[in-house]
């Protein structure tokens, strides 16, 4: 029994690494710049180190590339809050 | 703090910073494959790595627990805080390739898949005593693997701060995880009582540090509010370009003196919410002590061409005290510093 189920929990997380790592190719070279503007113009370097996190976190950015957002949110706190928030 | 982004931001300070790190790491492998080999010669050369880079990794993690309220207790550590992300990806570094060797130690040899021999090569989940070390370590690997990963400002700035502070405040769930995984699996292997003490003295170096510097830290935020300008401190009270924190209207606000002026902006930096008050006035302008983003005091905003901005306030000197309006004014928005010596010389001609 408990090697079915680590089985399957293993095989499920081969398959969603697997999507990952195919999501992050495309994610590092195009899908970035389209999720942020500061990323079109991002050194090689800087899509290579972003890559882990690409694969690993593809459901939540497939998602929000398909909201379609431009521009990294910004945060909120009392002060921004009280004072009408801003860049 | 950047138009795009690059890998790393370097500079002189993070080279340095990295340098001694990477000196340091390699010192105490040195040292303690060293130290292990000669008081224990059947150890072959897998386990004293194996061990040398699970001893590293753990003990990067306590420093880089005790940075934060070292700091915090401290000005002098603030160094330290400087390139702490730098720090744990290092550290995650050396727990995989712990976590490597050992794969390849215990699990590589038999007819299962590795990661599957991992999770049920001791399958006595039932018991504390005996319950299975190697999947805590598992889990806490996959744990400083997020926080690793998403270190980059992209994952900062596209998580939003709060998604990746919550993200990386699971470090605590690693450390529970990694302090269960050498409990259960070095421990009960020893019969020596030191890894027990050393064990025991790095948790409460941790904890006592954070305890302390939680009470500290709760003792100053004595909240003001309301409509009037409140009084603060005193003007002798801040150092010459460093700044005073107090709490105005549910955040912490910094009041800076530098150049015979004082200015007050929203502690909060746009970039991680880094503690602005903890740095200082360097170049004309409040520069974060963990990244090192800057911000004009008079403004709150990031000097051109950078486009961050925090809140400001208003800002009074009066009969030597300082008195701060605790209404935020939009990011941005231009305040005219409260000026010491002019306000020094009217009080004197009074």
């Amino acid at each position: 029994m408990l090697v079915q189920v680590v089985t399957l929990f293993v095989a499920g997380l081969g398959i969603y690494a697997a999507i990952g790592i195919l999501f992050a190719f495309y994610f590092v070279s195009l899908g970035c710049g389209k999720l942020d503007p500061m990323a079109k113009q991002g050194t090689i370097g800087f899509r290579i180190l972003i890559f882990p996190a690409s694969a690993a976190l593809w459901p939540l950015l497939a998602l929000r590339l398909a909201r379609g957002r431009q521009t990294p949110p910004i945060e909120r706190n009392a002060h921004r809050d009280a004072a009408g928030g801003g860049a | 703090m950047s138009l795009n982004y690059q890998a790393v931001g370097w500079n002189r300070q993070k080279k340095i910073y990295d340098r001694t790190m990477v000196l340091g790491v390699l010192l105490y492998l040195g040292l303690f494959i060293g130290i292990t080999a000669t008081t224990n010669p059947t150890a072959t050369a897998e386990t004293l790595m194996i061990r040398g880079f699970g001893t590293a990794a753990l003990l990067l993690l306590h420093i880089i627990l005790a940075i934060g309220p070292l700091a915090r207790l401290n000005p002098m550590f603030l160094p330290l805080l400087y390139n702490r992300r730098h720090m744990g990806v290092t550290m995650f570094v050396l727990a995989l390739a712990h976590a490597v060797l050992a794969m390849i130690q215990f699990h590589a040899g038999g007819d299962q898949f590795p990661l599957i021999s991992l999770f049920t090569s001791n399958g006595d989940y039932s018991s504390v005593s005996q319950f299975p070390f190697q999947p805590l370590g598992f889990f806490a690997l996959a744990i400083l693997f997020f926080m690793a990963a998403t270190s980059h400002d992209f994952w900062l700035a596209n998580l939003t701060a709060p998604t990746w502070k919550r993200l990386h405040m699971m470090v605590y769930v690693a450390y529970f995880l990694l302090i269960g995984h050498v409990v259960l699996g070095v421990l009960q292997a020893e019969s020596s009582p030191f890894l027990a003490g050393v064990l025991g003295l790095g948790a409460a170096v941790v904890w006592g540090l954070h305890l302390t510097s939680a009470w500290l830290e709760k003792a100053d935020d004595e909240e003001g509010n309301g409509e009037g300008f409140v009084d603060v401190c005193a003007v002798e009270d801040i150092p010459e370009k460093r700044a005073r924190i107090v709490c105005l209207s549910g955040e912490r606000v910094a009041v800076f003196k530098y150049d015979g002026k004082v200015s007050a902006i929203s502690n909060v930096c746009r970039h991680q919410n880094g503690p602005l008050g903890e740095g200082k006035v360097v170049d004309g302008c409040v520069t974060c002590p963990w990244h090192g983003y800057q911000y004009r005091p008079h403004d709150g905003a990031s000097p051109p061409p950078f486009t961050e901005k925090v809140p400001t306030f208003r800002v009074k000197v009066s009969e030597g005290r300082v008195l701060v309006d605790p209404r935020p004014l939009a990011p941005g928005t231009a305040v005219e510093p409260a000026v010491i010596a002019e306000n020094a010389a009217e009080e004197l001609s009074s």
